[in-house]
């Protein structure tokens, strides 16, 4: 026998064959697990191409040299990328000269495989991805056992906060107990809420329905995000978890990523944990291999102004977990 | 020196033209690997003279198996061989070159796209094992598949003849003891909700994420406690990570078991303990785990795709969507109706009769000595386009 699942109660999956909303977060939180696209999947694409004479692929002919991408690569101050540019070169200079070889001898010219210079793009890639991530152990925050922060003891400030609600959604992430997005959608603003982890983004759509604003779930990176919202879209950004997490960059493209969201005259809300509380509440080890740590809140509001973010309070829990800094986007 | 040919003398099988079976590599605890081993323990006991040759060794089997180059030097005019086909190997241009007759036993090959985003190594290889099927095919005098829909990809590579002979290795009911069983049901005691089993290796296309996205919503809805045991090997160790860590971060890492090299006592305790087998496979050319959950009385929930229709019949819920509320839904649905959930597993235990496993074996022997037959000298050969069995199908 066949089901259709026609009376599953899954509205918008009816018809297309289509997961409805929430299901297809589901699945694409799996796909980001595949390596497809990554420097690593493309290298090792090059390097099986290299080693696999039936499968090269494509032949540039005649030989100008190396693109010119390829020449530009390695030319940086880190030394792994001073090291890389050495290694570029050498190559470079060898197939130029083993190409001109060839092509004195026979008087033609030869076939280029693509797969060399493919190994070499991804190559200096990988070398310079390392580079910039300044984290020797590759550590994954995702990976280690970090607190979520209680932050439902600003979820009766926040309201306030962020004012009446404006025509534009307050942008909610990461979710933690969800106590934050049930207080501004209780208060009658719509809220664009947003955490990589798909179960907890899935509890929040599946709230019981009842509040007066609307709740958009989505399952991303919180910073990647807010770089995909219209500028000035947005009358608030509530963030927490993630900005205690992440190294130092990564929390100013929060940062600068929330501004730029904002509207002129909307409000940013910080929830940090306490340095204290933060270090108590970590495993040693966790604590040593996590690449970033909260800051404190005094030192959010010296950072703060650098992005147009202006007027910055800072709200000290008396219990010392979870402080808060708001600031207004300058108009 | 050459190592004696493992078939000499084995059995009391006398020396002579035989049916000989090529493998890119033997495995144990593999489809493939199992079925060769079985379909060679068949010839022998039918007194026809059979060797395993391989492209590489598996040091688990190297004792079974000869080098495939080899062959040139062990072979008798009117022998058959007998190629495995589910992976590129260089075998196969080799065999082209062969004057023996060459049958293609087709275990199905997982299309590339589905290993393209995890494994671009695994995925181009699988696209030269169609370029290389393609080249084969036309050249040999029977292409035998699994079911009608690997049949189906024979004919389009250009077999001139083919049939279907399910596969002669399915563990039917009884199997051995197992000391294990105990303590699995007493872990599934404990656990208190559903139970769902999903058997398969961990490859792209078993799509294991799509069953713990299901879970998932089911204890996010109508099980709470529901669990799930995959039971598989990683076949692609991106994808095998990436469903570990999938289980992870919906919070299910206690609720999804996974395990693998089972022995079939081992296997057949989950069968007893769970509820359901979920099966959300993408591109199945049989699906042995369909005829094993069906013969140990456990219902089935699976995804409607390759030839899940054509083995599962009427005795399981098949699913045109596979959406995890959809497969959610359909469990729950399933296990809170007894008297459906007992007509399945009726109907499934009638299932492997039905579909002729209980004779496959005896059905691909017999195919095969009327290949040879064909191939004495001096014999006609079969023509090409006609049945090499009146009254089988299928042949175009």
């Amino acid at each position: 026998m066949t089901d259709d699942a026609s009376g599953s109660g899954e509205p918008a999956d009816q018809g297309t064959g289509e997961p409805a909303d929430g299901e297809r977060e589901l699945l694409e939180a799996f796909e980001r697990l595949a390596p497809q696209g990554t420097v690593r999947w493309g290298f090792d694409d090059a390097m099986r191409r290299l080693s696999s004479p039936d499968d090269r692929g494509t032949w540039v002919e005649p030989w100008h040299g190396l693109p010119a991408d390829l020449w530009d690569r390695g030319r940086g101050a880190r030394a792994g990328e001073r090291v890389l540019g050495d290694v570029i070169t050498a190559l470079a200079q060898e197939l130029t000269e083993y190409a001109q070889r060839i092509v004195d001898d026979v008087r033609r010219t030869v076939p280029v495989d693509t797969a060399v210079f493919d190994a070499l793009r991804f190559l200096s890639a990988r070398v310079e991805r390392l580079e910039a991530a300044g984290d020797p152990l590759g550590i994954r925050p995702a990976d280690l056992a970090l607190p979520v922060p209680d932050v439902s003891t600003w979820a009766d400030a926040v309201g306030p906060w962020l004012g009446e609600p404006a025509d534009r959604p307050v942008v909610v992430g990461e979710l933690g107990d969800r106590s934050i997005v049930d207080a501004v959608a209780a208060a009658g603003g719509d809220v664009d809420a947003v955490d990589p982890r798909a179960a907890l983004a899935w509890t929040v759509r599946d709230a019981p329905a009842g509040r007066p604003g609307q709740v958009r779930v989505s399952v991303a990176d919180v910073v990647e995000h807010l770089g995909r919202l219209p500028v000035a879209g947005r009358s608030g950004v509530v963030l927490s978890g993630c900005v205690d997490r992440v190294p130092l960059d990564g929390k100013v493209d929060l940062v600068s990523g929330a501004a730029r969201a904002l509207a002129s005259g909307g409000v940013l809300v910080l929830l940090v944990t306490d340095q204290g509380a933060w270090d108590a509440a970590l495993e040693p080890t966790v604590r040593d291999l996590l690449p970033g740590r909260p800051l404190h809140p005094e030192t959010w509001s010296e950072v703060l102004p650098r992005f147009g973010l202006v007027d910055p309070e800072v709200h000290l829990d008396g219990n010392g977990q979870v402080h808060a800094v708001v600031a207004r986007r300058s108009r | 020196m050459t190592a004696r040919r493992p078939d000499a003398g084995a059995s009391g099988v006398p020396p002579g033209p035989g049916i000989h079976l090529m493998v890119p590599m033997l495995h144990r605890r593999d489809a493939v690997g199992e079925h060769t081993r079985s379909l060679r323990g068949l010839l022998l006991a039918a007194g026809v003279p059979s060797t395993i040759y391989t492209e590489l060794p598996d040091p688990d089997t190297v004792d079974e198996t000869r080098p495939y180059r080899d062959y040139e030097g062990d072979a008798v005019p009117g022998d058959v061989l007998v190629y495995q086909v589910a992976t590129r190997s260089d075998m196969t241009r080799w065999l082209a070159r062969r004057p023996e007759p060459v049958v293609l036993n087709y275990h199905s090959i997982t299309p590339a796209p589905f290993f393209a985003r995890w494994n671009n190594g695994i995925a181009r290889m699988q696209e030269a094992a169609v370029r290389e099927l393609a080249e084969l095919a036309p050249r040999c005098v029977l292409g035998i598949g699994v079911s009608e829909f690997d049949v189906a990809e024979l004919r389009a590579a250009g077999c001139p003849a083919t049939r279907v002979v399910p596969v002669v290795n399915v563990a039917l009911p009884p199997v051995p003891p197992d000391p294990d069983a105990a303590a699995v049901l007493a872990r599934r005691a404990a656990a208190g909700g559903p139970w769902w089993l999903s058997v398969g290796r961990l490859a792209p296309n078993k799509a294991h994420q799509d069953t713990i996205a299901a879970l998932f919503v089911a204890r996010a809805s109508t099980a709470p406690d529901a669990h799930l045991t995959i039971v598989g090997g990683p076949t692609e160790p991106h994808y095998a990570a990436a469903l570990r860590r999938f289980a992870a971060d919906l919070g299910l890492s206690g609720a999804v078991e996974f395990t693998t090299q089972l022995s079939p006592g081992e296997l057949a305790a989950r069968y007893r303990a769970a509820d359901v087998l979920v099966m959300l496979s993408e591109h199945e050319g049989f699906g042995v785990p369909l005829v094993e959950a069906m013969a140990q009385g456990l219902p089935i929930v699976a995804y409607d795709a390759g030839a899940v229709a054509e083995v599962v019949g009427d005795a399981g819920v098949l699913l045109e969507r596979k959406g995890p509320r959809t497969v959610a839904d359909a469990v729950a649905d399933l296990l809170g109706d007894p008297a459906r959930r007992e007509a399945l597993v009726a109907a499934g235990r009638a299932r492997p009769g039905a579909l002729g496993l209980d004779h496959a074996g005896a059905d691909l022997v017999q195919a095969l000595r009327e290949v040879a037959a064909g191939a004495r000298p001096g014999a006609a050969r079969p023509a090409q386009g006609t049945p090499v069995r009146p009254g089988t199908p299928t042949t175009h």
